[in-house]
C-alpha cells in the first residue's frame, strides 16, 4: 500500500502542477487573443480536467493510508506511530488526521475535494472558474509538495517491524475528536475557494459583483464548517481536558478564531458591495486576510512556533508555510496594486446612523478583535525575537479585551437590522428601537431583582457586570429579531390571508438569506448567554473516603464506591458518586481515569450531568498518596448548555441561508415621470 | 499489496487519468467576454431588489412615510439613470438582440 500511496501522491502533484501551468498559459492566451496551436478553451479544459484527476489521485492516497491503518500495516512509520491493533476502528480511521503527515494529507484531499466541485460547476461562469481553478491549483501544488517531500505519510519504518503500534494519543480517543479536525479543516480549506474567486475576479477585472453571488455559498459553507469545528472543539476540550472550561485562549484555538472573525466580517460587508457597490477593496482584503490567517493558523500548529495542546512536534514545516505565506501576500499585494482602479466604490456612506454604518462598525469591531487576538498569540514569538525570552500572554489578557468587544458586537447584532439603509431619521429610530430598549431595561431590572448584582459585598464584580449587560443586550437583540419576523410576517399575512405561522414560513422562503441570517444571530445570542453564564461558575475540591460527602450549589455528592475495568485498549478506574438534591438521591455519576496500554498515558474522563440549571461537572483527579482516598473536583457551570444550543440555531440558520429564495412574483413598479427612461417599467416585485 | 503491485496499480491509475484529461472534447465550455451592458443589467436587477426591500420594510412599519418617499425617490432616480444608460449602450450595439425584459 505504501508504494501505491506514494505513487498516487506524486501523480496528484504532477496533475496539480499541470493544472497550474496549463491553466495559466490558457488564461494568458485568452487575455492576449493571439492564435495558437492549441485553442485556449481546449487548453483550459485539459487544465480543469487535470485538477479533477488530481483529486482522484489524492483520494486514492488517502484511501491507501486509511486502509493501512485498518489493516495494521506497521511497515509505514505513520501507522506505527499513530495506531495500534486494539484501537477501535473509528479511531483507526481518525488516525488519518491524528499526526502531522496524515492531517496534511487530509488537508490536501479536502482542498482537492472543494476543487473537484468547483471544476465540475465551471459552466456557470467559465472564465471566472478558470481563474479560480488555476489559483486553487497553486495552493494544491503547495500542499501536495509538502506531503510528497516534507511530510510524506507513506515513509517506511527503518529497522525491525514492530508487532504493535504506539497507539493514538489518548486525548484524541473521544468521539468528537473523530469529527472536530475534519470540520475545522473543511472550514480552513473552504476559505481557499472564495479567496481564489476574489483573487481571480480582481486579476481578470471581473465586471460587476456577480462573482460574489457565485462564491456566496462557498463562503457560507466554509464559515459553517469553521464554526462547527470551533464549537465541537470547545465541546471536546470541555469533556476531555478535565478543567471544566471550553476555551483557554490556547494559540491554536486563537488561530481558528481569527479567520472566523475576518470571515464573519466578510459575510456582512460583502452585502454592501452586492447592494451598493461599496467597500470593494475592503472586502477583497477581508477575504485575502481570511485565507492568509487560515494558513497562519496552520503555520502555528505545524511549525512548532507556539506551545499548545493541539500543536504537532517541532518540524521544518514552519519554513515551508512561511515561504508560502510570503508568496501569497506578495501575489495579493501586487495584484491589488496593479488592479486597484477596478475596486473604486460606486457610493459613499451617507449617514453614521444607517445600516451601512452598522456593517462598517461591525467590521471594525471584528477586525479589532482579530488584531488583539493575533497580537496576544504572536506576542511570545515577538518578545523572544526582541528580548530573547518568551513572554506568554495568558487568558486574563484575552478575557479583559475580548469580553467588552464581544458585548459591543452583541449590541451591534441588535442595532444593525433595525437601522434602515442610507440614513435613519429620529422618528424611524424611535419606532424601531422602542421595544428592544424596553426589553433591555426590563432584563436589567429583572436581573438585579433576581440577584445578578455586580456590586455584591461592597465589591464590584466585573464578571457579573458583564454578564448582566450581556443578558440585557441579549434580550434586546432577541426582541429586535423577533419583531423583524413578526413585522414581515404581518405584511405577508395581510397580503395573502395566511395565518401567522404560514406567513413566517413564506417570509423565510422569500428571503432565506436575510431570515436565515437572523436565525444565525439568534444562535449567536443564545451562545453569548451561555458564555456569560461563566461568571457564575463555582467549584469545590475534596478528598472523599467511602460515604464521605461534599456539597456544591444545590447538590450533595457522596462517594458510593469505586470500580475498575480493563479492555484491550486501556485500564480504567472510576469513582461512583451518588448525587443528592433536597435530601433525595437524584442520579449517579462516575468520573473516570484511564491508562492507555499502548502509550502508557493517563487520561481523565470527566462525568458531566447536564440539567436545565447547568452542568454538574465532576473530575476524578487521582488518589491521595497518604490516605489512598480519591480526590474529587466538582464544578457547577450554569448555562453552559446554551453554548451548544446556540450552535444548533447557527447551523439551522446557515442551512436556511444556503437555500435558494423563492423567485419574486412579477409586478409593476411606478417609475418617476421626468425620465428619459420609459415611465413604466416592468419589474419583478415580491410585495 | 506488494511494492510491484502498488506500482502497477499506480501506473494504471495514471493511464486512466491521462485518458480522461486528454480525451478529445469537441466543444469545450467557453464564455464570451462580459460586456458593460451585462454589468448594467446586473446592476439594474440589484436596484430593483433594493426597491423591493425598501417597499417591504416600509409595509412592515420600519420606515415613516416621509423617509420611505425620500429613499424610494433616490432609488428610482438611480434606476432611471441606469435604464437610460442601458438604452444608450444598446443603441450603440446594433447587432445585439433586443434586450430581453427582466
Amino acid at each position: 500500500m505504501a508504494a501505491f500511496g506514494s505513487f498516487a501522491l506524486l501523480l496528484a502533484l504532477a496533475l496539480a502542477t499541470y493544472n497550474l501551468f496549463a491553466g495559466t498559459a490558457a488564461l494568458r492566451l485568452l487575455a492576449n487573443g493571439r492564435p495558437a496551436r492549441i485553442s485556449s478553451d481546449r487548453l483550459a479544459d485539459t487544465a480543469r480536467r487535470a485538477g479533477i484527476a488530481s483529486f482522484v489521485a489524492v483520494t486514492a492516497a488517502a484511501v491507501a493510508l486509511v486502509w493501512s491503518a485498518l489493516t495494521n500495516d506497521f511497515t509505514i512509520t505513520y501507522i506505527a506511530e499513530h495506531s495500534n491493533r486494539a484501537l477501535p476502528a473509528p479511531y483507526k480511521f481518525a488516525a488519518l488526521w491524528s499526526g502531522q503527515e496524515g492531517s496534511l494529507l487530509l488537508w490536501a484531499w479536502l482542498l482537492g475535494g472543494y476543487g473537484f466541485i468547483l471544476r465540475l460547476t465551471h459552466k456557470t461562469e467559465v472564465k471566472l472558474h478558470a481563474y479560480a481553478g488555476t489559483i486553487l491549483a497553486g495552493v494544491e501544488v503547495f500542499f501536495l509538495a509538502i506531503v510528497n517531500f516534507a511530510a510524506p505519510p507513506f515513509s517506511l519504518l527503518k529497522g525491525a517491524i514492530p508487532n504493535d503500534g504506539n497507539g493514538l494519543n489518548p486525548l484524541l480517543q473521544y468521539p468528537e475528536m473523530v469529527i472536530h479536525p475534519p470540520l475545522l479543516y473543511l472550514g480552513y480549506v473552504g476559505f481557499t475557494i472564495p479567496f481564489a474567486f476574489a483573487l481571480g475576479a480582481l486579476m481578470m477585472r471581473y465586471p460587476g459583483e456577480t462573482w460574489i453571488k457565485v462564491t456566496r455559498r462557498w463562503t457560507l459553507v466554509s464559515w459553517l464548517f469553521l464554526t462547527l469545528g470551533i464549537v465541537v472543539g470547545m465541546h471536546w476540550a470541555y469533556g476531555v481536558l478535565g478543567w471544566g472550561g471550553y476555551w483557554g485562549w490556547d494559540p491554536v484555538e486563537n488561530a481558528s478564531l481569527m479567520p472566523w472573525l475576518t470571515g464573519t466580517a466578510f459575510l456582512h460587508s460583502v452585502m454592501m458591495q452586492e447592494r451598493k457597490g461599496m467597500m470593494k477593496s475592503w472586502n477583497i482584503w477581508l477575504i485575502f486576510a481570511t485565507f492568509m490567517l487560515s494558513i497562519l493558523g496552520t503555520l502555528l500548529t505545524r511549525g512548532g512556533l507556539v506551545s499548545s495542546v493541539h500543536a504537532f512536534a517541532q518540524s521544518s514545516l514552519g519554513t515551508w508555510f512561511m515561504v508560502f505565506l510570503a508568496i501569497v501576500l506578495a501575489v495579493c499585494v501586487l495584484t491589488y496594486i496593479f488592479k486597484r482602479n477596478h475596486l473604486k466604490s460606486e457610493q459613499r456612506i451617507e449617514s453614521l446612523v444607517s445600516r451601512e454604518s452598522s456593517f462598517l462598525f461591525n467590521n471594525l469591531v471584528l477586525l479589532t478583535a482579530c488584531f488583539v487576538i493575533l497580537w496576544g498569540t504572536l506576542f511570545p514569538i515577538l518578545s523572544e525575537f526582541v528580548e530573547g525570552s518568551k513572554i506568554t500572554v495568558g487568558a486574563p489578557f484575552f478575557d479583559r479585551v475580548a469580553i467588552p468587544i464581544g458585548i459591543f458586537l452583541l449590541f451591534l447584532t441588535g442595532v444593525g437590522p433595525l437601522l434602515p439603509w442610507r440614513a435613519a431619521s429620529l422618528q424611524a429610530i424611535r419606532r424601531n428601537f422602542l421595544l428592544p430598549a424596553l426589553a433591555v431595561w426590563a432584563t436589567v431590572i429583572g436581573g438585579i431583582a433576581a440577584g445578578i448584582r455586580p456590586w455584591q459585598d461592597s465589591t464590584f464584580d466585573i464578571g457579573r457586570f458583564y454578564a448582566l449587560v450581556a443578558f440585557a443586550l441579549a434580550a434586546g437583540v432577541l426582541t429586535a429579531i423577533l419583531s423583524e419576523f413578526l413585522r414581515g410576517a404581518g405584511v405577508i399575512a395581510r397580503q395573502t390571508s395566511r395565518n401567522l405561522f404560514a406567513a413566517i414560513y413564506l417570509l423565510i422562503r422569500r428571503n432565506t438569506r436575510r431570515y436565515g441570517g437572523y436565525v444565525v444571530h439568534i444562535g449567536v445570542v443564545v451562545a453569548m448567554i451561555g458564555l456569560a453564564g461563566a461568571a457564575f461558575n463555582r467549584n469545590v475540591e475534596s478528598e472523599l473516603a467511602l460515604h464521605d460527602r461534599m456539597g456544591i450549589g444545590p447538590y450533595i455528592l457522596e462517594n458510593a464506591g469505586g470500580s475498575q475495568d480493563t479492555n484491550t485498549n486501556y485500564n480504567s478506574e472510576s469513582v461512583l458518586l451518588d448525587i443528592y438534591r433536597g435530601g433525595k438521591r437524584v442520579f449517579q455519576v462516575a468520573p473516570e481515569r484511564r491508562t492507555y496500554l499502548a502509550s502508557d498515558q493517563p487520561q481523565t474522563m470527566a462525568a458531566i450531568h447536564s440539567g436545565p440549571g447547568g452542568d454538574l461537572y465532576v473530575i476524578y483527579e487521582g488518589t491521595d498518596s497518604d490516605t489512598g482516598h480519591p480526590i474529587i473536583k466538582a464544578l457547577l457551570n450554569p448555562l453552559v448548555g446554551w453554548i451548544w444550543a446556540g450552535l444548533v440555531f447557527i447551523v439551522f440558520g446557515t442551512l436556511v441561508a444556503l437555500t435558494p429564495s423563492l423567485m419574486p412574483v412579477a409586478a409593476t413598479v411606478r417609475m418617476p415621470a421626468a425620465r428619459t427612461a420609459p415611465a413604466e417599467a416592468a419589474l419583478k416585485g415580491g410585495d | 499489496m506488494t511494492e510491484m503491485q502498488g506500482i502497477i496499480a499506480g501506473a494504471m491509475l495514471t493511464l486512466a487519468l491521462g485518458i480522461y484529461i486528454f480525451w478529445p472534447e469537441n466543444a469545450p465550455a467557453n464564455q464570451s467576454e462580459k460586456s458593460r451592458l451585462d454589468y448594467l443589467l446586473e446592476r439594474k436587477e440589484q436596484l430593483y431588489e433594493n426597491l423591493r426591500d425598501l417597499t417591504f420594510e416600509y409595509r412592515a412599519g420600519k420606515y415613516p412615510e416621509e423617509d420611505f418617499v425620500a429613499q424610494r425617490s433616490l432609488l428610482e432616480n438611480e434606476t432611471a439613470l441606469l435604464i437610460t444608460e442601458i438604452e444608450r449602450v444598446e443603441r450603440t450595439r446594433p447587432g445585439r438582440i433586443a434586450l430581453r425584459a427582466r
